[in-house]
Parts: C-alpha cells; structure tokens; sequence
C-alpha cells in the first residue's frame, strides 16, 4: 500500500470512528431529552390529578342538625349540646372566593357540624366597598336577616350562593330574593315586605364594619377554629379541614 | 447572563406555583376571576397550573431542557400580560393571582395592572433571553452534553443540523 492510500484509510477509519460516536452521542442526548421530557409531563399530569383530588367535596350528609338564627343576624349549626370545637364562618354572599369555599369545603363543614365534631357559626358580612358589588351583598345579607327560622335560612344560604351574581353586574335582585326565601320554605307573609324594603340592610353594614375590625378579619372567608384563622390549605381542602376541626375536639 | 435569566424566571415560577398548590379550590377561582375560560377549562387551568409552574421552573433553575422550557414558560408569561390586559380592559377589579389567592382585591385595595404586566413582561424577555442564547457552563444542559458546547456555537448548524 502506499503511503497516501495508507494515510487515506487511516483518515476514513477516524472518520468513520468519528461518525459513530457522535451517532452514539445523538442518541444518548436523545434518550436523555426523552426521560427527562417524560418525567417533566408525568409530573404535571401527576400534580394536576392530586390537585383535583384534594379539592373534592365530600357528600353532603342526609340530615342538617338544628340551625339557630341568633338576634345578631350569625347563625349556628350545631347538634344539641354540642359547644365545642367552635368553627366560624365568615363569609360574604357575594364574594366569589366564598363560593368556591362553600363548593369545596361547604358539605364538610355542614356534616362535621351534624356529625357532632363541631358548633358551627356562620356570620355573613358585607366587605365590598365598590359598586355594584356592595349594594348586592347589602341586598341579600339584609334578605337573610329577615328569615327566623334556621332550617329555612341555611336553604337561603346555599341559595344564595348558588345564585352569586358575577362581580362585574349588579344581581341579587329584590324580586329574586323573595323568591328564593319562599323556594327555601320560609312562609311567613311579613317576609317580602322586610326584603323589598331593606328593612336590616344597615344592621347588616354596621355589623360588618364592626366584626371586621373586631375579628381582624382581612378578606373573606376567613374560617376561624376556636379563634384562630385557618389558613386557606386547611380551609379550602376538605380533608385537611375535617383533621384540623376533628384534632381540635380531641 | 443566560443564568440570570433562567434563574430569575425559575425562581419566580416555582415561588408563584408553590404559594397556590396548597389550595386547588383557590386555583381555580383565581381563573375564573378572569372570566375568560369556560367553567371546566378554567378548572383544569386552575389543578395544572401550579404544579406546571413548579416543574418548569424546576427545569430552568437547573437548566435542563433550557430552551424548550424557557420557550414554553415564555408562552405562559405572554399568556398572562393578556389575560392581565384583558382584565384591565374589561374593567374588572381582580388582583391577578399570580402569587396565590383567589383573584379578589383585599378590601380597599386597587388593582395594580401596570405592574403586574410590568413584571411578567419582564419574565418574558428573560425567557426569550434563556431562549435564543444556549444555557451557560452551569446548566444541566452542558454537564449532561445536551447543549452545545461553548465555543461550538459556530459549529451547531453544520454539525446537528437537524436536532435543532
């Protein structure tokens, strides 16, 4: 062989050599690239499943236990002689956040309370200071004072809030209250009047003034455990809830 | 710099996925303040998004997959100044729940657009930073050879021609 035929070959082994490393290279990347692009989506697609899982609302129970309207306008879920854990609900009928806590965590706060783990006390307030979202949670927080009787109010209540109006328009009209607090059993023929002319609506503005200052409460809801604020990882995930007011009556 | 910029954006990805995972049902009313999204899209917009955040910060923060994830979470943050925008111009009065909570101002408080979308927008130009340049020494990308080697630059079109 000559010596550039030697030379020549030896160059085409090196280029061949080459050429095979980097095809072991590009696919050594692209196993890489691979596994790493798969174990990214599984995370997500994981994350996305658990996320679903933890906000699932339990059942709700068969039976409400007795609800009381207190003079204050608040009222309290409770099974007979039930006095502690106290776990208070402060929300607005119009605040979009107090809609997803009562489709989150609505049911297991009704069924601690009927299952006897807790007295559960709700206070709705009025927070919004702009139009027209104040005048509507004024028109129906006033609605609700106007209801005596604690089975009728908490019907009204779920009512409410599966009736919230979006924040951008005005709702909670005057007609469709009285309607719903009929829809919700309440009989009683002084009610229209006392929701068509308003008669609670500044109780009800004066008492919010006065609870979210006393309370110290920032935004609402607010779930309070025996006074202490429940963050919103216990508040909104009903599992958590469940263990944090069980523990509490332990 | 390309660290800089896939830090930064890392960081502020994982902190904003982290601070709403713990809250799913918050999630997703903080989308649905928009108002944008059907109710099932907005829910599953509002389960995916934070853990979606997370590992693509994850992935920036070590620098693995740069590029793609940097072209994705720049997409996201785009995606955001228009929702944000959006908001502003159909005169709602949300907070924009890029860092936890339910989309709702506190009481008293005003939205605070311009810099929200001041924010994200820098977020996008340190994603198409962490984009165009290749991911820097300290990347994952390089240590595992899944980037172009420095100084190579010249050499990646002809070289992998078709892996890029």
């Amino acid at each position: 062989m000559s010596k550039g035929a030697r030379e020549a070959s030896a160059r085409d082994r090196i280029a061949a050599q080459r050429a095979a490393e980097r095809k072991r290279d590009r696919r050594k990347r692209l196993v890489t690239i691979s596994v790493v692009g798969v174990v990214a989506v599984a995370a997500i697609g994981f994350g996305s499943w658990y996320a679903a899982t933890q906000d699932t609302a339990e059942q709700p129970a068969l039976a409400l236990p007795p609800a009381t309207v207190n003079g204050d306008g608040t009222v309290t879920l409770a099974k007979a002689g039930v006095t502690a854990p106290v776990l208070d609900v402060y929300e607005d009928f119009q605040c979009p956040a107090c809609k997803a806590l009562e489709d989150s965590s609505g049911s297991t706060i009704k069924n601690l309370a009927a299952e006897g783990k807790a007295k559960v006390v709700y206070h709705p307030l009025t927070i919004f200071r702009q139009e027209p979202t104040r005048s509507n949670s004024l028109r129906a927080g006033a609605a609700a004072r106007c209801i005596a009787d604690g089975k009728h109010w908490m019907a009204f209540h779920d009512k409410l809030f599966a009736n919230q109006p979006s924040e951008t328009v005005e709702g909670f009209a005057l007609n469709d209250l009285v309607a719903w607090g009929e829809e919700s059993g309440v009989t009683d023929s002084a009610f229209p009047t006392c929701v068509t002319s308003q008669k609670h609506a500044q109780a009800q503005a004066d008492q919010s003034v006065e609870v979210l200052r006393k309370q110290n409460i920032g935004g609402t809801p607010e779930l309070k455990l025996d006074g202490v604020a429940l963050p919103n990882e216990t508040a909104f995930v009903p599992a958590k809830l469940r263990e944090a007011v069980t523990a509490a009556g332990k | 710099m390309t660290t800089f910029a896939r830090l930064m954006l890392g960081g502020v990805l994982i902190a904003a996925g982290w601070l709403k995972i713990g809250a799913p049902a918050l999630s997703v009313q903080a989308v649905k303040a928009y108002e944008l999204l059907p109710g099932g899209v907005a829910t599953a917009v509002g389960y995916g998004l934070p853990i979606l955040e997370i590992v693509l910060g994850a992935l920036l923060v070590l620098g693995l997959l740069t590029r793609v994830s940097a072209v994705v979470a720049g997409l996201l943050m785009l995606a955001f100044v228009a929702g944000i925008a959006s908001a502003w111009a159909r005169g709602l009065r949300i907070d924009c729940g890029c860092f936890g909570g339910d989309g709702t101002l506190a009481a008293g408080q005003d939205p605070g657009y311009l810099t929200e979308m001041l924010r994200d927008g820098g977020l996008v130009l340190c994603a198409a930073w962490a984009a165009r340049f290749p991911p820097g020494r300290l990347a994952l990308d390089s240590v595992l050879g899944l980037a172009d080697r420095p100084g190579h630059h010249d050499l990646h079109d002809h070289d992998e021609g078709n892996d890029s």
